[in-house]
């Protein structure tokens, strides 16, 4: 095979079916064998292997908001990152601040899950009005609490004061209040 | 390095280098080698990364395995360099086993095989602009995000992943899928359909 041309070129889900471990093990060997004689499939992937690794990278730094499950911040933890997690309850409030020394930080929301399809992720300003929304967070294997990582950077350029988020399921009257969890944020010294 | 003035032509193929590393004396051939290095390494790190999900030792790996195969097309012992590709990855599989088995043979082989091959340079590994990755993930819905990061951060099949969210693994393929093509259109400067 030419190095430079492939008649027959892996497409993207392949390709992440193949790095991510999702092919049986006659197909993964089959790719494997394309991809040794193909540079320009090898170089796709390399490309994905990179944007993978960003990804990680952002991770790692803390700077990417999102729910997860309890099980990848233990993970991270492994890893030997410095994970600073808050437990809230409905209706209950934690003070909080994020050190130079966090990589990441997690807030663990408590809440009755069970039965639970949809839901949403609300902050609220001090007067009580909505001011911004995450629709449709993942669920995860919890029926107990949501997880979510904060942005660190965020959190650290944020000022004293206080933040409030409310977690809320649509249902048929329009939404159901499933918690709603103060903030109460200093910053590090 | 790549030497100075090379006369390998560079739309060669794979095969057509093997055949002149094997005609040459041995080391008479050291720009279809430095050549067939630089193609080749980027694969056999792919494949160690893969298996052995280190960057150390897929560095190590692409080392022991590309000398190995240019010392064995020196002395002629490859047959079919139509079929070098299939070679390689034979040679990659075994170094696999062996490093994964405590490497008892990687001093030796690298003793016997490092020589005087050329070591050359293969092109830099692709790299993303972190802070605009950082904005293009941002653009993702949450559940894609989760999935994506949850997928990438420990190369966690669609299985895994699906069982941590409550899916299936057929869909957490689905949404992998339309997440990273929504974040490459993005990376690449097109707009990210909602």
């Amino acid at each position: 095979m030419n190095a430079a041309v492939c008649t027959t070129p892996l497409d993207l889900p392949v390709l992440l079916d193949y790095w991510l471990g999702d092919l049986a093990p006659d197909a993964a060997d089959a790719i494997e064998e394309h991809l040794m004689s193909c540079a320009p499939c090898a170089d796709e992937l390399s490309g994905l292997v990179a944007l993978g690794a960003g990804i990680r990278r952002l991770a790692d730094a803390g700077r990417i908001w999102m729910v997860v499950p309890g099980a990848f911040l233990q993970r991270l933890i492994e890893e030997g990152l410095r994970v600073r997690q808050y437990r809230l309850v409905p209706g209950g409030s934690v003070e909080c601040t994020v050190s130079a020394n966090d990589d990441v930080v997690a807030a663990r929301f408590s809440a009755d899950m069970r039965g639970i399809t949809r839901a949403h992720l609300v902050k609220v300003d001090a007067n009580g009005r909505e001011a911004h929304r995450i629709e449709d967070i993942p669920l995860t294997e919890s029926t107990d609490e949501v997880v979510v990582i904060e942005r660190t950077d965020r959190v650290r350029a944020l000022p004293a004061g206080v933040e409030r988020v409310r977690l809320v399921t649509p249902d048929a009257a329009g939404e159901r209040l499933l918690g709603e969890y103060t903030f109460v944020h200093t910053p590090s010294s | 390095m790549r030497p100075a003035g090379t006369l390998v032509s560079m739309n060669a193929s794979d095969a057509e280098l093997a055949r002149r590393i094997a005609a040459s004396a041995p080391g008479a051939a050291s720009d279809a080698e430095a050549e067939l290095y630089a193609r080749l390494a980027p694969r056999v790190r792919l494949y160690g990364l893969r298996h052995l999900r280190d960057a150390h030792a897929a560095a190590d790996l692409t080392q022991q395995v590309l000398l190995m195969t240019i010392e064995r097309l020196r002395d002629g012992k490859i047959n079919a360099p139509d079929r070098l590709g299939s070679y390689v990855l034979g040679m990659c599989r075994m170094v696999v086993l062996d490093i994964q088995r405590g490497g008892r043979r990687r001093e030796r082989l690298l003793r016997e095989f490092a020589g005087d091959v050329p070591l050359a340079a293969s092109a830099p590994e692709p790299r993303v602009d972190t802070d605009r990755l950082d904005d293009c993930l941002a653009r993702l819905a949450a559940r894609e995000r989760t999935v994506v990061v949850l997928s990438f951060h420990s190369e966690r099949s669609a299985l895994d992943v699906g069982q941590e969210l409550g899916l299936t693994a057929a869909n957490v393929r689905v949404i992998r899928h339309r997440a990273l093509t929504r974040l490459r259109a993005c990376l690449e400067g097109e707009e990210a359909k909602p």
